[in-house]
């Protein structure tokens, strides 16, 4: 932190928690209260946790930001949540880094949907953002081309299996636990949904592109506008499945994930999407969404980091970060905001036995990216700290306000 | 424990007084906001209520959290002038305490859109009036002052 004095240390203290994970301590798990924090949940990537498992699906500082990571049984150096003097806090060998805060359980977590569907299982909450996955499989890994990162299909395989948790929710009960979570003031300022990949259509992802309309129908009828904060995180639509997409639904912003900013290790990350799509044509369809968001209401996400998996990734990080910044700044030079997440190789992913970067590494792209946006005059709010949290580049834009 | 003595804790309860915020911005620009919602809660942490997120003051506030950059707030009513400097100490912007705050807005004005509750650790206390800042003064430096104050 002494060299990154410019750099928020909640930002620091959140990408080496994800990036090195952590435990909780007995004394810290018995702080959880089942009744008042999230402890189920459902999520796309990650872990959704077991049957029976009480543990917190996640960790707030005190500045509010966000640390979106499970605990991680294979984690060699893991950082450690205890409670002292009644009070949670991160600790690293024994000492106190910073205060946590367990998330908080909306009011319509334990109900249900006139389905008998758990309203948790259909929508999931971060601190201000309603979550809705609307199909946890994709279709990339059916051929095997799945992206080397993820571990979507292991993890809703299991969650059907261990906890009934359907893959594909239906619409009705998307209309209904929306128009419950709005009973809850304050509550919320964002809906987003995401989704596997659906190759199926007259044209690829023409399936996808209808799923979203009907889910996105079925969350805005909750709504007095047509139009409501909202954002998907998508495959890359075509110009007119996006026309199509923005004219029939209250959908304002628009993700499409480029994952790895680097044509030659995204042909070998995400196989699937380079064969059926390509780099070139996923990046261009991305930048043609600005046409019809506006920009700085498009945004993709990268995999912050994979571009150092190994055998065939950047051995430097420098030589990484350089490649990663100058296509980054060809994307916001455009409009497109390119957002990280810290990579975590995850058990189920074919990754899992790598090794992410340094801290350091974490840092420089965090602020890079985030200098970006100020120098090219785009604002995030679609996916900033409140409304995403996964995304330590963001988290430094609200203390830069454009 | 709080620093805040009973008749300040009081003071900042009552939505007479004048109670102004003071920030500074990252090249130290200062920033004031006059604000008399700004209240006390039951730990003796001063309250403010942040209702625009891309605010000066919120983004100052956010860099004084993350910096540990104090902040001032200034009190007053009648005689009684206070100013306190403190350090943000929690930014909520979600949970039980968030919400409580922004009903409690939307009490106040139903346009008000709760952005973020800032709570402030009071760290050190100023009698803030003329006569308490002169009497500090005659103390400190009896050299400063006009000779006519002094004659027969």
């Amino acid at each position: 932190m002494d060299k990154y004095k410019d750099v928020s240390p909640f930002v620091i203290i959140k990408s080496d928690v994800t990036r090195r994970s952590f435990t909780y301590t007995d004394r810290a798990l018995g702080a959880l209260d089942k009744s008042k924090h999230q402890y189920q949940q459902r999520v796309l990537i990650g872990s959704n946790g077991g049957e029976n498992a009480a543990v917190p699906v996640s960790l707030l500082l005190r500045d509010g930001t966000s640390i979106i990571s499970t605990p991680s049984k294979t984690a060699k150096n893991p950082y450690v949540v205890d409670q002292i003097d009644g009070k949670l806090y991160l600790t690293d060998q024994g000492e106190i880094v910073e205060e946590v805060h367990y998330w908080y359980k909306p009011d319509y977590y334990d109900k249900f949907t006139s389905s008998g569907t758990p309203m948790w299982q259909v929508a999931s909450a971060r601190p201000q953002r309603l979550d809705i996955d609307p199909n946890s499989h994709c279709h990339f890994w059916n051929k095997g081309n799945g992206c080397k990162f993820c571990n979507i299909n292991a993890n809703s395989t299991q969650s059907e299996k261990e906890c009934n948790m359907s893959k594909q929710l239906t619409a009705q009960d998307v209309y209904e636990t929306v128009k419950e979570a709005l009973k809850q003031p304050g509550a919320f300022t964002n809906l987003k949904m995401s989704s596997g990949s659906i190759l199926s259509g007259a044209e690829i992802f023409d399936d996808e592109v209808d799923m979203y309309i009907e889910m996105l129908q079925a969350a805005g009828d909750n709504f007095k506008e047509k139009k409501f904060p909202s954002t998907i995180v998508a495959s890359a639509f075509s110009e007119k499945q996006l026309a199509r997409l923005y004219e029939n639904t209250g959908l304002m912003t628009y993700t499409s994930d480029i994952e790895i900013p680097n044509e030659a290790l995204f042909a070998w990350i995400c196989k699937g999407k380079h064969k059926e799509v390509g780099y070139a044509e996923w990046k261009r369809r991305i930048i043609r969404a600005v046409d019809i968001f506006g920009a700085g209401n498009v945004s993709s996400g990268i995999v912050g980091g994979c571009e150092m998996a190994q055998p065939h990734g950047f051995t430097s990080e420098d030589d990484a970060l350089k490649a990663v910044l100058e296509e980054a700044e060809d994307f916001a030079s455009q409009g497109v905001s390119i957002v990280h997440c810290v990579w975590v190789p995850m058990h189920g992913s074919a990754f899992h036995n790598q090794q992410n970067p340094s801290l350091e590494y974490y840092v420089r792209l965090a602020k890079g990216l985030s200098d970006l946006r100020k120098k090219y005059l785009l604002n995030v709010d679609m996916d900033n700290y409140r409304k995403c949290g996964n995304h330590p580049d963001t988290d430094l834009d609200r203390g830069n306000y454009l | 424990m709080s620093i805040l003595n009973e008749r300040i804790q009081a003071l900042l309860q009552n939505s007479g007084a004048a109670k102004v915020l003071a920030t500074a911005d990252k090249q130290g620009i200062p920033h004031i906001v006059s604000d008399p919602t700004i209240s006390v809660n039951n730990e003796g942490k001063i309250i403010y209520l942040e209702l625009i997120e891309t605010s000066q003051s919120n983004v100052n506030l956010v860099n004084s959290i993350w910096f540990k950059r104090k902040v001032a707030i200034h009190l007053s009513k009648g005689e009684e002038s206070y100013q306190i400097k403190g350090y943000p100490a929690y930014s909520v912007i979600s949970g039980p305490v968030f919400e409580h705050y922004y009903k409690l807005s939307l009490e106040r004005n139903p346009e008000f859109d709760l952005s973020t509750v800032w709570i402030i650790e009071p760290d050190e206390i100023t009698d803030d009036t003329y006569a308490a800042r002169k009497k500090k003064e005659r103390e400190g430096h009896p050299l400063i002052t006009h000779l006519d104050r002094l004659a027969k």
